[in-house]
């Protein structure tokens, strides 16, 4: 058997400092919204002889181009991003980058309006609210049983705190990764975070029900609440693991062979189910453990 | 064929001798759909082993139902254009029927273009109308662009009635309103003390404070101002002010004045009639007398002139328009209000005279001074403080309002030559809506126009003279035969009730789309594959079997997406991974239960189903939350999202089914036959 409670501080504490590391990242640097999120435009091409990020940002720039980043993709190809342009500048631009730099491929071009973004924008916030308010009155009935020692409430508490463990921590990580790397946010990462609240909160309440059950068999033998708890979460470790592993071994071939548009998405899915699995067995637990611990000592004063 | 054939025997043998009967039933039922759907998903091989089985015996059958996959924009390369159409000319409860016309329009135009099930939607998103167009598979999406953007914007319109009358302002606006007036009343205020302190330089106020553009570089200086005069309004408050006086706040509804009077002069105002003659070529002159003509006429006028008979003379004679009511009236006039050479003479003479010949670039006068006053200029400067008036927020009403009557009913359009001028025009004919929507608005507007708008311009405005019930119409709009034809072309291709502007635009070329394809499937297989070691790997025997489901999993999920059907996206393809990931969480499940019942020392079959029916809530409920978080997705999100939320969804639920069935039925058909061998097959270690 694994000693997993013996360690709780430290599996807490882990936890923990990711939680605020993400918080500060978020905080210092902000998340890079898309541009279905802001408006703007974005062109792919794939030129015969590339030119340099610096030529081609001078020449855009003359261009009359607003908001200009550029981000090489590949061998040949280029990522543009600028401010929403119409369709006819759109294709002058087209035109004007053939003359300018030879044979040019337009592979992808999205152009959104102002008014989309920010109804996308109020549609994320939307989606997200939602989903956590299912899922919190999903647990609220998982957990509608009274139990002892521990009061319900008290499950469900830790189990939301567990979520956003979960999706806290790949926020951060889109934080770092939109700073050094220009990594964005976009409607595909809301949908990621979404998936990750539906699928992280399994685990956990797997784990609440086998300890609730076990402390029933204990019949009242609270003294060894720890143990119990331990107990509970060693059996259902290879679940934990196994259902989590399964979906990671999925994601991360989306991840490596899945093509680039759809590589963030996966390694957000990756992250935020990774440490579904973490928080259900190095969290939830131990953080209840601890919580009685601290109402006993409470009590007993 | 012979593995398939043995099995079926044996099958047939149990059949009706064993109480396991149920069980193979259900697995001779999994796998013949799962056959079927395997066809579906690639038929291919059923084809050639219809084509083998022809070749060889000559029994012909039928190749298997094609149903190709559903590829999104993404995979296979094309367009999705958001277009929002401006409705606010049109009454709010026919804006629905309107926007179901553009998008019968666009539909009607992007056929024509030759897309392969193009897909043209209406939504509505908060206030505003939407459509959305999807093409796949288009080569040249800019033309198509142009296509739709060209598609011409037709709408009959009738004469607004209300023309003229207040609108009424919004609480909002008029808080607005409101607050700017206070605002400028409180500046105006502020301004005036300054202006009444001692020592106070007004014209440097002025030059500070004044909204007036043309004046405030001057101090405000408006000059010596009339009664008559450009600053008319101003003269009155003016003759209140002694010189050097400051006025208090002179307020309208437009703005805030405040006036410093400079100085005062004494002049004079005169009021007479005068008598036009003009030639050609004389400025605004239409008439056609030369100039020699005209002097001859105007000296026979003068000659024939009294104070009597003047006004009749101008009545009969004058060339000034409208001289025949108003008898050459001029009123009162100042200084600088008329040319040199008139204003000269008139003041020159004395009331009651006739004057002489007077030449002016407007012709030759005759003046009659009916008049004279005395009268006092007032030099005056001026600080104006703007103010803003409901008309200035509210556009003044349309002066054309919407009919109903649009390109929507148009069935067709040609070039056809007007009878009398023999000019090219081009007739329409409605429909039926359109023929009695039509008749309808002329019989309203009997001798009144009717205007015909292309693009959002009056391109046509005939006056109804009788009600036209033929639902016929024709524009006749000064057209060139080739412009003509091509209106009617145009036309005859659809014609846009309300104009639409395209506000978003993702274009995707088929060359990343294929690239695509590919590297899903690539990700697909191995994750696949991955899945299916680690099971096998780490359950063994259970684990063989969850592969084996799994694969039937891939093979009726897929077959599913063809027939619901479902859009595959490139994320869409990644929920479909992710599924088969999460797939066999429920075995996984299962499994870990069997191993802790077969630990405690059941035997294996009772294990099974305790196994089971321990399992299943926490499979329900697993897949329960992430089919809530996908129907959110689904609610709210973009088509790419969707894709992703609705592979995710059909995996979800069918993998439910997969585990209580297909696992289930394997475990039990083979369950005794290792009764007896051990539980290391089931991944329990062995204690002794």
């Amino acid at each position: 058997m694994v000693n997993i409670i013996g360690h709780r501080k430290f599996w807490l504490i882990i936890a923990g400092s990711l939680v605020v590391m993400s918080i500060v990242a978020v905080s210092l640097w902000g998340l890079k919204f898309g541009i279905d999120f802001t408006g703007g435009s974005l062109l792919e091409l794939t030129f015969t002889n590339r030119p340099t990020t610096a030529d081609l940002a001078s020449d855009l720039a003359n261009f009359g181009a607003e908001e200009v980043s550029i981000q090489p993709v590949g061998e040949t190809g280029m990522l543009l991003r600028f401010k929403t342009v119409d369709e006819t500048k759109h294709q002058e631009l087209l035109k004007h980058l053939a003359e300018k730099f030879g044979e040019v491929e337009e592979k992808r071009f999205e152009s959104i309006g102002p008014t989309i973004g920010k109804e996308l924008r109020t549609k994320a916030i939307y989606s997200v609210v939602i989903v956590l308010i299912c899922i919190i009155l999903y647990i609220a009935w998982a957990f509608r049983k009274v139990s002892k020692p521990v009061a319900s409430w008290k499950y469900g508490m830790i189990a939301v705190l567990a979520l956003l463990h979960d999706v806290g921590i790949p926020i951060g990580l889109f934080a770092v990764l939109g700073h050094f790397y220009g990594v964005e946010v976009n409607s595909a990462f809301v949908a990621a975070i979404l998936t990750i609240l539906g699928y992280s909160v399994n685990d956990t309440i797997v784990v609440f029900d086998r300890t609730r059950e076990n402390l029933i068999h204990a019949g009242g033998d609270y003294e060894n609440f720890d143990k119990i708890v331990n107990e509970s979460v060693n059996q259902t470790f290879a679940r934990s693991i196994n259902t989590t592993l399964t979906t990671l071994l999925a994601l991360v071939a989306v991840f490596f062979w899945g093509g680039e548009s759809v590589k963030y998405f996966a390694l957000a899915l990756i992250v935020g189910i990774g440490l579904g699995a973490y928080s259900s067995i190095f969290i939830a637990s131990p953080a209840l453990v601890l919580w009685e611990e601290l109402t006993v000592r409470k009590r007993r004063r | 064929m012979n593995k398939i054939k043995r099995f079926f025997a044996n099958a047939g043998k149990k059949i009706f001798k064993t109480p396991r009967a149920k069980i193979w039933w259900l697995i001779i039922l999994i796998l013949v759909v799962t056959v079927l759907a395997g066809f579906l998903d690639y038929p291919n091989y059923y084809d050639k082993g219809v084509n083998w089985l022809k070749k060889t015996t000559g029994i012909g059958l039928p190749e298997f139902y094609k149903l190709p996959f559903r590829l999104g924009l993404d995979l296979q390369g094309g367009t999705h254009l958001i277009y929002e159409a401006d409705t606010s000319a049109i009454p709010a409860k026919d804006r629905d029927d309107a926007l179901e016309g553009v998008r019968d329009v666009i539909e009607r135009r992007v056929n024509a273009f030759g897309v392969a099930e193009p897909v043209v939607q209406t939504t509505k998103a908060g206030e505003s109308w939407r459509v959305i167009v999807e093409l796949a598979g288009v080569k040249d999406v800019s033309q198509a662009i142009k296509m739709i953007g060209e598609t011409p914007l037709l709408e009959f319109k009738e004469q607004n009635p209300d023309t003229g009358t207040m609108q009424i302002l919004t609480a909002d606006q008029q808080k607005n309103l409101d607050d700017y007036n206070a605002a400028a009343k409180k500046t105006a205020n502020e301004v005036l003390k300054k202006a009444r302190a001692k020592g106070a330089d007004f014209a440097a106020l002025a030059k500070e404070y004044s909204t007036d553009e043309a004046t405030k570089e001057v101090g405000g200086d408006l000059g010596f101002i009339t009664k008559d005069g450009v600053y008319s309004d101003w003269y009155d408050d003016a003759a209140k002010l002694k010189v050097g006086g400051v006025s208090g706040l002179i307020e309208t509804d437009e703005n805030i004045g405040i006036l410093k009077l400079t100085a005062v002069q004494d002049s004079k105002e005169v009021k007479a009639n005068h008598l036009l003659i003009c030639w050609s070529g004389a400025q605004s002159c239409t008439s056609n007398l030369s100039k020699e003509d005209a002097r001859k006429k105007i000296d026979e006028l003068k000659a024939q002139a009294t104070k009597e008979n003047f006004v009749d003379l101008v009545k009969a004679n004058s060339s000034e328009p409208g001289a025949s009511e108003s008898g050459g009236d001029l009123g009162w006039f100042g200084k600088g209000m008329m040319v040199k050479p008139f204003e000269d003479a008139t003041f020159a003479m004395k009331v009651g005279e006739i004057s002489e010949v007077i030449e002016t670039q407007f012709g030759y006068h005759l003046i009659y001074k009916t008049d004279e006053r005395a009268v006092k200029e007032y030099r005056v400067s001026r600080i104006l403080i703007d103010k803003k008036t409901s008309a200035e927020i509210l556009p003044p009403a349309e002066e054309w309002i919407y009919t109903g009557l649009t390109g929507k009913q148009l069935t067709k359009a040609q070039v056809q030559f007007d009878p009398n001028t023999n000019e090219p025009q081009v007739g329409l004919e409605f429909n039926d809506e359109g023929k009695k929507l039509f008749g309808e608005i002329t019989t309203r507007n009997v001798g009144k126009p009717v205007a015909i708008f292309l693009d959002g311009e009056a391109i046509s405005i005939p006056r109804v003279n009788e009600p036209i019930k033929e639902g016929t119409a024709v524009i006749s709009g000064n057209f060139t035969i080739p412009e003509a034809k091509l209106l009617a072309q145009r036309l005859n291709a659809g014609a846009l009730p309300v104009p639409i502007s395209l506000i978003s635009q993702e274009t995707i070329g088929a060359a990343l789309g294929q690239e695509s394809v590919a590297k899903s499937l690539m990700a697909g297989l191995i994750g696949f594959l991955a899945v299916v070691v680690f099971m096998i790997l780490y359950y063994r025997l259970p684990g063989l079997l969850s592969a084996l489901a799994l694969a039937f999993y891939a093979v009726l999920v897929l077959a599913l997406f063809k027939l619901i059907p479902v859009t595959l996206t490139l994320a869409g393809i990644a929920g479909f991974v992710l599924s088969v990931g999460m797939a066999v969480d429920a075995n996984v499940l299962i499994f870990e239960r069997l191993k802790e019942e077969l630990r405690w020392g059941k035997p294996l079959g009772s294990a099974t189903d305790e196994a089971f029916k321990r399992a299943w809530p926490s499979i329900r409920d697993g897949n329960l939350t992430t089919l809530i978080s996908c129907l959110v997705l689904f609610w709210f999100s973009t088509s790419m999202i969707k894709g992703f939320a609705l592979t995710l969804s059909v995996g979800v639920i069918l993998s439910m089914f997969s585990a209580l069935f297909i696992t289930r039925s394997f475990l039990r058909l083979i369950a005794p036959w290792f009764q007896n061998k051990g539980t290391w097959l089931f991944g329990v270690r062995n204690k002794k």
